[in-house]
């Protein structure tokens, strides 16, 4: 480490670098040590593998955990791959090295250092992998929360209170206090089994927080790991799935014109398809043509509703509505509201959106009747009963 | 939360085979006519009440065996471990070599204080093995020499050492005209005794199993174990997983507690009787439909007028005419056969379960004076059909359902009694007459409670 030499402007003690990096591998999911990320700076083919799992961990989506954690490397290799390919990861080496995971550690980390630079990854990753603790509920059953509460209890009549009904009452109150212990034990019970699960998430959290105190040193480290990459040669012009066969730009030609002459043909195909269709439509008659052109300014119309409904709750609302699960979190009753949905505006947005699609539904159907009408019109000799009515 | 079952005797283990067996088989049922999910939360909530996990995947029975003689926990078992389902835990059973003679002192007297610490032990190990424990399911015959005097003694213990938990005691109620001489001294006794130790006395009455395996079931030779399992069939259609609310969609954490606060929470009034309804062969089953409406009209009458079975009701049996219930005073047009209830539970079980039509059960006739239907009547429900009845439903009721026979049962105890006669064989290991008094005593005021709902 000594012969490195420093940045100008690094802050802080000597060891500010490692404590950043074991931030940051303490915060990650499986994350590797971070004797492996120093090793990827000088792409030692050891720090590959662990360099790829991760990537892979990090770029899989949320639930797929479990069945492809135990793909083959090879498998993962080629599927970290096409994830970076497919979010516009620029550096063409990543995808030219050996799918078997056996180099490429200073690639990797350059990969990963993307990926933290762009979005929030370690907030992301930690939001997946959060412990339940049961107080969540789904946006679309915030309008069961307006349940009724137990029933008041009920005064006796006036007259003589029966004593064995006074002791009944209280052998309930009795049994209710037996069974609320038990069910407080077994909470307990539940409390012990979650604790574990709970402290390791305590400690992602903390590493996650230090390594946002310290991660400046980190891009800066990372900027001497991308200067000791060797200069890229000058990259030929070549889809990254072909592998580097070396095409000159002359080859792309055949390509691009097959492409257009496909295109054209596909063009062609349409048309006459259409052509025909129209050509069939209108020999059914004028009445059907007339119809089909009312009902298309019909739905044109209902769209542009719609449309405005909608851009009409958007600014009330407020903005975009939360989706998705949302915690239930108990705030003091007329104090400053927290930033989230409200159970009463769930239950507006809801009811609003009722109210849209009932609209929405009565209009269709007058549509289908007007519809049905004509055509019992159109056709002579044709009995049209209506179901039983509504 | 977890139930753990106490075995005792040779009734209480024949019986608790035949229950773990149809919980276990009614939960893995194919036929249960409800959704993929819906069968396997049921399945869930079975499993976690009755049996434990272990690391081959076979599940364990949550019970603890107990007999005198190892015959009987033998067979028990090995019928367990052959089936290859389910079966006991390796080391939750106690015995001994010799049995008690049907001497209910010698059991209470001799063998419990001197094997309570061991079989303690062994609950003790049961218990730790729930993530939470709702209670105790003690099953054991009335009039049985180990079964009763023992599990007196243990229910004792049991208070002592789990105040707080729950307890129910599912007793054998013996034949009439039984075999054992000294059947009513013991009854009395384990009643007595049970009655201030633990916290609900489920019965079941032989002589009515067995008219059910003979009428409903075609049975023509009836064994103990058909009668054990006609008793298993009805305990199961109590215990499996039942919805806990209108409208829930999760299964009752509780049924022992939530039983027991409805039913018995008055210290006077513990006595449970059960009554299933349909119940027939399996073959006769496959031509059978039910309604609800059928099914819940007999049910009804079958408590009003204390029938047995679904067979041979009594309808000439009605409430008393309804006018204001005055508090303190006999009505005086009170039909002499029909049963008061103090408390009713009834639990459905199956198809369009949401279109049963429970009035009948709500009718403030039915029920004493001090205690409206309100607190009176509960309902439990799930659609998961149980056991193959596309639709069944089953009661339990805190009623004058035992009065007649408990009263009967009383007064042959105290003809021998004023005799003396048998009384040295219970003197010889500690119980005095006053310990018989004490039990007349509280018996009659029990039966004099009952008669007066």
């Amino acid at each position: 480490m000594g012969r490195r030499r420093r940045p100008a402007g690094l802050a802080g003690a000597a060891g500010a670098l490692p404590e950043a990096i074991a931030a940051l591998s303490r915060a990650l999911p499986a994350g590797p040590s971070p004797e492996t990320f120093r090793r990827a700076k000088f792409d030692r083919p050891e720090a590959a593998p662990a360099l790829w799992r991760l990537l892979f961990r990090v770029l899989s989506p949320p639930r797929a955990d479990g069945a492809s954690a135990s793909r083959a490397l090879e498998a993962q290799a080629r599927w970290v791959k096409a994830a970076l390919l497919a979010q516009g990861y620029p550096r063409l080496r990543l995808a030219q090295l050996p799918d078997d995971g056996s180099q490429g550690s200073r690639e990797l980390l350059l990969a990963l250092s993307w990926l933290l630079a762009r979005k929030p990854l370690l907030e992301r990753l930690l939001a997946r992998t959060r412990v339940r603790l049961g107080d969540e509920l789904p946006a679309f059953e915030c309008g069961a929360l307006a349940s009724p509460g137990l029933p008041a209890p009920r005064l006796e009549a006036d007259g003589p209170v029966d004593a064995r009904h006074l002791q009944w009452l209280m052998g309930k109150l009795r049994f209710r206090w037996r069974n609320l212990m038990a069910s407080q034990q077994e909470q307990c019970a539940l409390l012990g089994k979650l604790l574990p699960r709970l402290e390791s998430e305590n400690a992602r959290l903390e590493a996650a927080l230090e390594w946002r105190r310290r991660e400046l040193v980190f891009w800066q480290w990372m900027d001497t790991v991308l200067g000791a990459c060797p200069t890229e040669a000058p990259q030929p012009a070549c889809l990254p799935g072909l592998g580097g066969r070396g095409r000159t730009a002359g080859a792309r030609d055949p390509v691009a014109w097959e492409l257009q002459a496909l295109q054209k043909e596909l063009q062609a195909a349409v048309g006459a398809r259409r052509a025909a269709w129209a050509a069939r439509v209108k020999g059914q008659g004028p009445e059907w043509s007339a119809a089909r052109q009312a009902a298309q300014e019909a739905a044109r119309e209902a769209v542009g509703r719609e449309l405005a409904a909608l851009r009409q709750a958007w600014e009330r609302g407020g903005g975009p509505q939360p989706h998705g699960p949302l915690r239930l979190v108990r705030t003091e009753a007329g104090g400053p509201g927290a930033p989230g949905l409200r159970a009463a505006e769930a239950i507006g947005a809801l009811r609003s959106r009722e109210a849209c699609l009932e609209a929405a539904l009565h209009q269709l159907q007058a549509q289908c009747r007007q519809q049905l009408a004509r055509l019992a019109g159109a056709l002579p000799g044709l009995l049209w009963i209506p179901p039983p009515g509504r | 939360m977890s139930i753990v079952t106490l075995q005792l005797g040779q009734s209480g283990n024949q019986i608790g085979f035949e229950v773990f067996d149809t919980l276990f088989s009614d939960s893995h049922c194919s036929q249960g006519l409800c959704s993929k999910r819906e069968n396997e939360a049921y399945q869930a909530a079975c499993k976690e009440r009755f049996f434990s996990e272990e690391e081959n995947g076979v599940p364990i029975a949550r019970a603890v065996l107990v007999d005198m003689e190892p015959k009987v926990i033998n067979q028990t078992l090995s019928k367990a471990s052959q089936c290859g389902r389910w079966k006991y835990g390796q080391r939750s059973c106690f015995c001994q070599k010799q049995g008690s003679g049907n001497n209910w002192a010698y059991g209470y007297s001799v063998h419990g204080p001197r094997h309570a610490e061991s079989i303690m032990n062994l609950i003790q190990k049961e218990v730790e093995k729930c993530d939470s424990l709702s209670g105790f399911f003690i099953v054991m015959s009335m009039a049985g020499g180990t079964g009763s005097g023992l599990g007196a003694f243990i229910t004792r213990n049991l208070q002592d050492q789990y105040s707080n938990s729950l307890k129910m005691n599912h007793i054998i109620w013996p034949y009439g005209t039984g075999e054992v001489i000294v059947q009513n001294y013991n009854s009395i006794l384990t009643l007595s005794h049970l009655y201030r130790s633990s916290d609900a006395l489920l019965v079941h009455e032989n002589d009515a199993l067995h008219k059910i395996c003979a009428k409903l079931m075609n049975i023509k030779q009836i064994s103990f174990r058909d009668i054990n399992q006609v008793l298993a069939h009805q305990l199961g259609s109590v215990f499996q997983p039942t919805y806990s609310e209108e409208g829930s969609s999760h299964y009752r954490r509780n049924p022992l507690g939530d039983l027991m606060e409805n039913l018995v929470p008055h210290p006077e009034f513990k006595m449970l009787g059960v009554r299933n309804i349909p119940q027939m062969s399996e073959h006769s089953l496959a031509y059978s439909t039910f309604t609800w409406a059928g099914l819940l009209k007999h049910l009804r009458q079958m408590l009003i007028s204390n029938a047995k079975m679904e067979e041979g009701i009594d309808w000439q049996v009605r409430p008393p005419l309804s006018g204001a219930p005055t508090l303190g005073k006999m009505p005086v047009n009170r039909n002499l056969h029909f049963n008061t209830s103090l408390a009713n539970l009834v639990i459905l079980r199956g198809k369009e379960v949401h279109s049963a039509d429970l009035g009948g059960f709500k009718d403030p006739a039915l029920y004493t004076s001090w205690l409206g239907p309100d607190n009176a009547f509960n309902m439990w429900k799930t659609q998961r059909a149980f056991n193959k009845y596309e639709k069944s439903a089953a009661l339990v009721s805190n009623s004058q359902f035992l009065v007649k026979p408990l009263d009967m049962i009383v007064g042959k105890a105290w003809n021998m009694f004023a005799s003396k006669a048998y009384i040295h064989q219970y003197t010889k290991f500690g119980i005095e007459e006053e310990d018989f008094l004490d039990s007349f005593t509280l018996l009659e005021q029990v039966v004099a409670s009952y008669r007066n709902l």
